[in-house]
């Protein structure tokens, strides 16, 4: 069976952007290229593009022949695109990992973008009616989602007695974390008391607990592993295994608002097939979108138990020096949150981390996680990477 | 101050908050002529006797095509209560209240809540069925005629 290695990885500068989408992708396309001075764009034989909002912030279909004509990119093996709202990127990521790893495609890019500031602030809230179940979940108002995951938030509190304190540890935790990234949206830390204090967008979730809305695009190349060898003189990361999971899409049709069975069952096939488990994982880049999702994350995940997501990172469990590092590069909470570029950018902090070559460096580490999720909780994406293939 | 001169006027189905609710556009449209009748219903399986939400037009679980239309309770209890109070949706007013509710066991729902002050909802209340009407669809007709189809939509509301 052929092995698939991650060789490249950047990301425009994330926030709110004087550029159109297109402009961002180039900016992405060519901080990848950057990253590894000898692969160039013509050693790219398949582009697969990840965007949710392409059409609906910038009247653009048919964007991955777009965006290959822009790199100057000519692919022959797959040019198309992928769409799995905030988990666009790291859809596009395992199908390109599919793809290698069947012989279709050797090496291909996987770049994934949005445009969300439009010249008037409320189309990109209307049109998260679409996003959710529109007919059903839409219709309620439920737009942006901090209604849905405050709730979440309450009923997680009430089951475990997580508290508003711990939530915010999060968002201190992963600002912190950020603060050297160049890329990110928000550079400037937080601490506890301003977090706690800050305004309430839907109780009991305040403004640090929710990641903000971002422009901006991130790419990574993948190749099959002969030919990464001769396109790298860095270390080799390989996709050790992945999983992606939905058991519901509509808020009626939710099993549990706490313990998120979708990503268990991501999570489990993605441990299986990379032979690895939780206790295993050296550094994970999970999706914060609010504070609460990644407490929730720690428990589904594995890491610790259940219901004691909050004393993980109480206990420092999650940061730097702890079991497990998680966003170690801000997170969405810091980084912002370009719906198909997320997976990207967590695929390429992971990337970084396995050779050595972090911002914030985890020590030695071998093995790494990344987890999106999208939608009302719908759907989980996990991939598992290592710098050894057993 | 004008918007694009060429869409003045224009009605775009991409842009609408709420369903097409017409037969000659969906399927099951039964459910918003209930609705109408202020009944809140669904489709269940004739052959598993699966009960679907949101109702359609095959079983999710047998694929039958031999669906039947029931109702559901319009009475719940409220089990969660947010208030959200920024970033708001345009078309839906400030604080904009959400509740979990318990469907007399049947459904757990996500829904809206109308008719309510800020702070006045409560984990346990009982909250009933509210239909609404919204805005009309403007259905191009022959010759250019825009023919309104009426459209109606629910939330929940306060048992006071």
């Amino acid at each position: 069976m052929r092995n698939v290695c991650v060789i490249a990885g950047g990301q425009s500068v994330w926030g709110l952007r004087r550029a159109t989408q297109r402009d961002l992708f180039q900016e992405a396309g060519k901080a990848c290229f950057e990253d590894n001075n000898i692969i160039t764009n013509k050693d790219i034989d398949g582009l697969i593009v990840a965007s949710a909002y392409t059409e609906r912030c910038s009247f653009q279909t048919h964007l991955a022949p777009l965006v290959a004509e822009y790199l100057g990119i000519r692919p022959r093996s797959v040019c198309a695109r992928v769409e799995l709202l905030c988990a666009s990127g790291s859809s596009g990521i395992i199908m390109a990992y599919g793809l290698i790893k069947s012989g279709v495609a050797d090496v291909v890019m996987v770049i994934g973008g949005e445009k969300l500031y439009t010249p008037q602030r409320w189309e990109v809230n209307y049109s998260e009616l679409g996003s959710v179940d529109h007919d059903w979940d839409g219709a309620m108002g439920l737009g942006l989602p901090p209604p849905l995951f405050a709730m979440v938030a309450k009923q997680h509190m009430k089951k475990y007695g997580t508290t508003e304190e711990q939530l915010a540890m999060v968002s201190v935790k992963n600002r912190r974390n950020g603060m050297n990234n160049p890329k990110g949206q928000f550079r400037e830390p937080v601490d506890l008391q301003t977090a706690l204090e800050a305004k309430t967008i839907v109780r009991p979730l305040k403004l640090y607990d929710c990641c903000p809305v971002t422009d901006g695009a991130a790419a990574i190349i993948l190749a099959v592993e002969e030919k990464a060898r001769y396109f790298t003189d860095k270390p080799l990361v390989y996709i050790r295994g992945c999983g992606q999971a939905t058991m519901s899409n509509m808020t009626a049709n939710m099993a549990s608002w706490t313990t998120w069975e979708a990503l268990k069952v991501a999570a489990g096939q993605a441990y299986q097939k990379a032979g690895v488990g939780p206790q295993d994982v050296d550094v994970a880049q999970t999706h914060d979108c609010f504070t609460i999702s990644e407490i929730i994350e720690y428990e589904d995940l594995g890491f610790c138990e259940k219901g004691e997501g909050g004393w993980f990172i109480q206990e420092g469990k999650s940061d730097f020096g702890g079991q497990v590092p998680v966003n170690t590069d801000g997170g969405l909470l810091s980084c912002g949150h370009p719906f198909g570029a997320t997976g990207i950018r967590q695929g390429i902090e992971i990337m970084r981390q396995l050779r050595g070559d972090a911002v914030r460096q985890v020590e030695g580490a071998r093995i790494g996680l990344t987890h999106n999720l999208s939608g009302a909780i719908a759907a989980h994406t996990v991939v598992i990477y290592g710098r050894d293939l057993e | 101050m004008k918007g694009i001169s060429i869409l003045e006027g224009k009605y775009a189905v991409s842009m609408d908050l709420y369903p097409q609710q017409g037969r000659e556009f969906n399927r099951i449209y039964p459910f918003y002529e209930n609705l109408k009748q202020k009944r809140f219903t669904t489709t269940r399986c004739r052959s598993c006797g699966w009960r679907a939400f949101p109702p359609r037009v095959i079983c999710p679980e047998c694929l039958s095509e031999e669906l039947e239309w029931v109702d559901l309770p319009v009475k719940g209890r409220v089990l969660v209560v947010t208030e959200e109070e920024v970033g708001v949706p345009l078309g839906f007013e400030t604080p904009l209240i959400h509740a979990l509710i318990d469907l007399d066991g049947q459904l757990t729902m996500f829904v809206r809540i109308i008719n309510c002050a800020s702070g006045e909802l409560k984990e346990g209340d009982e909250v009933r069925l509210a239909v609404f009407p919204v805005e009309a669809v403007p259905v191009e007709g022959k010759k250019g005629t825009i023919i309104p189809q009426e459209r109606v939509f629910f939330a929940f509301e306060k048992v006071k």
